[in-house]
């Protein structure tokens, strides 16, 4: 049977065990991975893999179950173990599936990796790095291409076909010099094509050579309320990971959220404006369906300071009577500011460049503390040195609303176009 | 039983090689304010090989069980070996010969449970909360569990087969504080499949009503005073710290990649009171949450001695970094998934017990934190950590007192572990997270409380 034979089999019979409505979905992938352990090359993967997603909801109860093989034996033994999970489930009006869209292929990017062009890229990435930045440690690197075919079908007749192609990099590294270490720095990106330096990708060549600096640190004594100019990469740990905390199911279906009635509602400066674009052209790894089946579209999440959307599924949707997200969050492009980052820092009187913060999850009202790693210290104005045991605390809920200022550059990773963004009134604790 | 004849694919064998079978069951269902937002299975399985030529080392992995894709997958790895060698020419030497053979499965021995029972179980702690606490703004109970069956036969001898199971149930409160949602969890479970790790619901209640208290505790707590505190750390928090601080720099693969560890080998790295060993299988007579008897590469496993009363002996190792430090392998080289190629990886990392008592070790705390759960935590290696804390109290004149909110502390451990004044004479394992490092994979974490001095957030 072809991929959407085996999905319409799969359709066909759940509806016979007596589901009233089904989804299936089945990815096909084959991954190629060249990986560098310690500054070599040390190996080489082939991932071929299969997936088939099963949902079915019987009497308003959902089950779930999830098989890699597509023998017609495991098919009709996956489709006896859904109904069974189903069968045991709760009840709840809520569940349901996507409503019938027209039939589409998306498509994007290659089917087949070019070997020699990953390996010829890769290589040259470690005589730059060896050249350029002779105090760099590569502790674990990868380039990768996967390519995948996915196909969608639910009993409301959705029927989704996605081929996609993507190289995906990622790079974890240290600055060493005689017995000083830097703390580990990583990045990465996602690229349709092989088309460029791996060093000019993302923000890399710049984190590297902030880490060969940061090999010799230094710590502050006391602690101040200052302004944190937050890096491209660790924007993410901010703005991505609240928004995933207070906009998405659970903290509305269990009322938790700070911003459950904040719709249409100022939630942060009005400098902000937070794009989630899975099918923009400016992102290149993005998606097609939501994960309940319904062709994704952008949206604008925070507009001029403004909440415009939640971010929730269909059945989350269901659950609070609010409106279902046009897409499953992510691909976030931020707007950009009107000032150039060195402006910026001109414009600090004391604070820190925070270019990797490890720290805790954030409480679900948005408190958060954590170190501030590969960072530096800025006073009157002027970057003065890389700091080590720094610690930072604040809420992000009053940092959204707290924006100072907004970078003109922004780093694009494939997946997400971010600037430079400074918060001010954030606690910094030295030694 | 995932078992196959892999013997009869040795024959297409091109230098050393390792085959293994996988399948990974996991279990999840998830209860959210007497919701039953979640009911989910999947079964992943399949065959991976890997083979090392001169060097380099080639991977292949493929979801299907047939002969086709035995010999597919075998081919394509030696082929990847061969494209890295002939480009990289590597140079490297032969592995060392280290072959174990085993078959240790931890499976239940009594009738499984049907989901709908998992069901009723999950559903009977979610109602009793419900009941009993009608002041919380929200609560979740969810059960995951996951099985973890392999077979592996190495080209250089080894034949091992393994199920090992873990179980886990997660409760999470919510309490509104001035306006504001706060939260607190608590884990329960380990080493085993549902029905020999968990009985009665019932049972549960007392740890449920002590997570209450807590939670209150909290709601009318303060906000830690910042800065470096004397603090006692709770078993959990002694884990983690031996763990993500310790156990992450020492693993061999990061200490060829620069971590701080490589300058420390037989140097005095804490006090003399701490010993920590990354244990393979069984810790003072008792198995671990996450045994390993024959590791992904076929090596038997043994346990790896780290710190041995203050000075740092020895790291992680799988066989190529042993060969290159000259030293026996441990072990520790895991694959979390069929199509995961085996990494270096803790197993059940944990600072041995000590002398004292815990209500001495609070005693003798004049004005400092007793700190007891953490929510996550990170490292890195310069062997500096961060770890949040959801759960604590004030220690002031040698007693508890108020609880704190969420706050997080940080240092440098081969730093910190040389303030280690008291190690508590008990010691526990949690086994119900995750540790990342490309892949996921199940790792025990154990140990005593331990008093120290430590860098506390504030607000």
């Amino acid at each position: 049977m072809t991929e959407r034979e085996i999905l319409q089999y799969t359709l066909q019979k759940l509806e016979a065990a007596g589901a009233q409505a089904a989804h299936c979905s089945l990815l096909r992938s084959t991954k190629q991975e060249m990986n560098v352990e310690a500054g070599q090359m040390s190996l080489i993967r082939t991932v071929f893999s299969t997936n088939l997603h099963l949902m079915a909801i019987k009497e308003q109860r959902k089950g779930t179950y999830t098989i890699n093989k597509l023998d017609l034996a495991s098919i009709d033994k996956g489709i006896l173990e859904v109904i069974e999970i189903a069968e045991s489930s709760e009840p709840d009006s809520a569940n349901g599936i996507a409503d019938f869209q027209a039939p589409q292929k998306f498509t994007v990017g290659d089917t087949e990796p070019d070997l020699d062009g990953m390996y010829e890229r890769l290589n040259a990435f470690l005589e730059t790095v060896k050249e350029r930045y002779p105090s760099i440690m590569l502790e674990n690197v990868y380039l990768d291409f996967t390519h995948y075919n996915s196909f969608f079908m639910n009993s409301n007749g959705v029927d989704f076909t996605t081929s996609k192609g993507m190289y995906h990099f990622s790079a974890m590294f240290a600055g060493k010099e005689g017995e000083k270490s830097s703390s580990f720095n990583y990045s990465g990106f996602a690229t349709k094509e092989l088309d460029k330096a791996l060093i000019e990708g993302g923000s890399l060549d710049l984190l590297l050579q902030q880490s060969c600096e940061q090999v010799n640190t230094q710590s502050f004594a006391g602690k101040f309320t200052g302004d944190v100019i937050v890096t491209p990469d660790c924007l993410g740990d901010f703005i991505g990971t609240f928004l995933d905390i207070s906009i998405r199911d659970g903290a509305l279906i269990a009322g938790t959220s700070v911003y459950k009635e904040r719709i249409g509602k100022q939630i942060a400066d009005s400098q902000l404006t937070v794009h989630s674009k899975p099918i923009a052209d400016e992102i290149i790894d993005g998606y097609f369906l939501t994960s309940d089946g319904y062709k994704a579209s952008n949206s604008t999440i925070i507009d001029k300071g403004v909440l415009t959307t939640f971010l929730l599924s269909l059945y989350g949707a269901n659950k609070t009577g609010l409106d279902r997200a046009v897409n499953s969050g992510g691909c976030y492009v931020i707007e950009p500011g009107n000032s150039e980052l060195a402006e910026i820092v001109r414009n600090v009187d004391r604070g820190i460049l925070l270019a990797r913060y490890s720290g805790g999850y954030p409480s679900q009202d948005g408190d958060f503390s954590g170190v501030a790693k590969n960072s530096y210290y800025i006073e009157n104005g002027e970057i003065k040195y890389p700091i080590t045991e720094t610690m930072i605390a604040g809420n992000i809920a009053e940092m959204l609303l707290n924006v100072r200022d907004i970078s003109r550059e922004r780093i694009s990773f494939g997946n997400a176009i971010v600037p430079w963004i400074c918060f001010s009134g954030v606690t910094i604790s030295g030694k | 039983m995932l078992t196959s004849n892999l013997q009869e694919y040795v024959p297409q064998f091109t230098g050393y090689t390792e085959l293994r079978m996988q399948e990974n069951r996991n279990l999840s269902i998830g209860f959210l304010k007497g919701n039953n937002t979640r009911n989910v299975k999947s079964t992943t399985s399949g065959i991976s090989a890997r083979v090392y030529q001169h060097g380099a080392w080639g991977f292949a992995s493929s979801p299907d069980f047939t002969s086709e894709s035995f010999r597919l997958v075998i081919a394509s790895a030696g082929h990847n070996a061969q494209f890295l060698a002939k480009k990289a020419n590597l140079g490297k030497p032969q592995l060392p010969v280290n072959s174990g053979a085993g078959s240790n499965s931890f499976a239940t021995t009594k009738p499984r449970l049907k989901q709908r029972q998992l069901i009723d179980f999950i559903k009977q702690l979610d109602s009793y909360i419900g009941d009993k606490y009608p002041d919380l703004s929200s609560r979740s109970v969810s059960l995951n569990c996951l099985d973890m069956e392999k077979s592996l036969l190495t080209s250089d001898g080894s034949e091992a087969y393994s199920l090992i199971p873990r179980t886990i149930i997660a409760v999470s409160l919510t309490m509104d504080s001035e306006g504001k949602p706060l939260d607190l969890y608590d884990v329960f479970g380990g080493l085993g499949q549902f029905e020999d790790v968990f009985d009665n619901p019932e049972v549960l209640y007392g740890r449920i009503d002590s997570l209450y208290e807590h939670i209150r505790a909290k709601q009318s707590g303060v906000y830690a005073s910042a800065g470096v505190k004397e603090c006692i750390l709770d078993p959990e928090l002694a884990g983690i710290l031996a763990h993500e601080a310790i156990g992450h720099t020492t693993e061999a693969d990061l200490v060829l990649g620069g971590s701080i560890a490589a300058n420390y080998l037989n140097k005095e790295v804490a006090s003399p009171l701490v010993t920590l060993i990354d244990f393979a299988n069984t810790a003072m007579g008792q198995t671990c949450p996450v045994p390993v008897y024959i590791d992904d590469e076929g090596t038997e496993a043994d346990d790896a001695y780290i710190i041995d009363q203050g000075v740092l002996k020895g790291y992680m190792h799988n066989k190529e970094s042993a060969n290159h430090f000259k030293v026996a392998p441990t072990g520790n080289g895991r694959a979390y998934q069929f199509s995961d190629e085996p990494l270096i990886r803790m197993r059940n990392t944990a600072i041995m017990p000590g002398q004292s008592k815990l209500a001495a070790m609070i005693s003798s705390v004049e004005d400092g934190y007793y700190l007891i759960r953490p929510n996550n935590g990170q490292a890195d290696t310069t062997s500096e950590f961060m770890f949040g804390v959801v759960l604590g109290y004030e220690i002031k004149s040698g007693k508890l007192g108020r609880g704190i909110k969420d706050t997080t502390i940080s240092g440098v451990a081969f730093d910190m572990l040389k303030t280690i004044t008291m190690i508590s004479d008990d010691m526990q394992w949690s086994a119900a997270g995750m540790c990342g490092k490309k892949q996921p994979i199940p790792t025990g974490m154990g140990g005593p409380a331990i008093k120290c001095r430590v860098n506390i957030g504030g607000r």
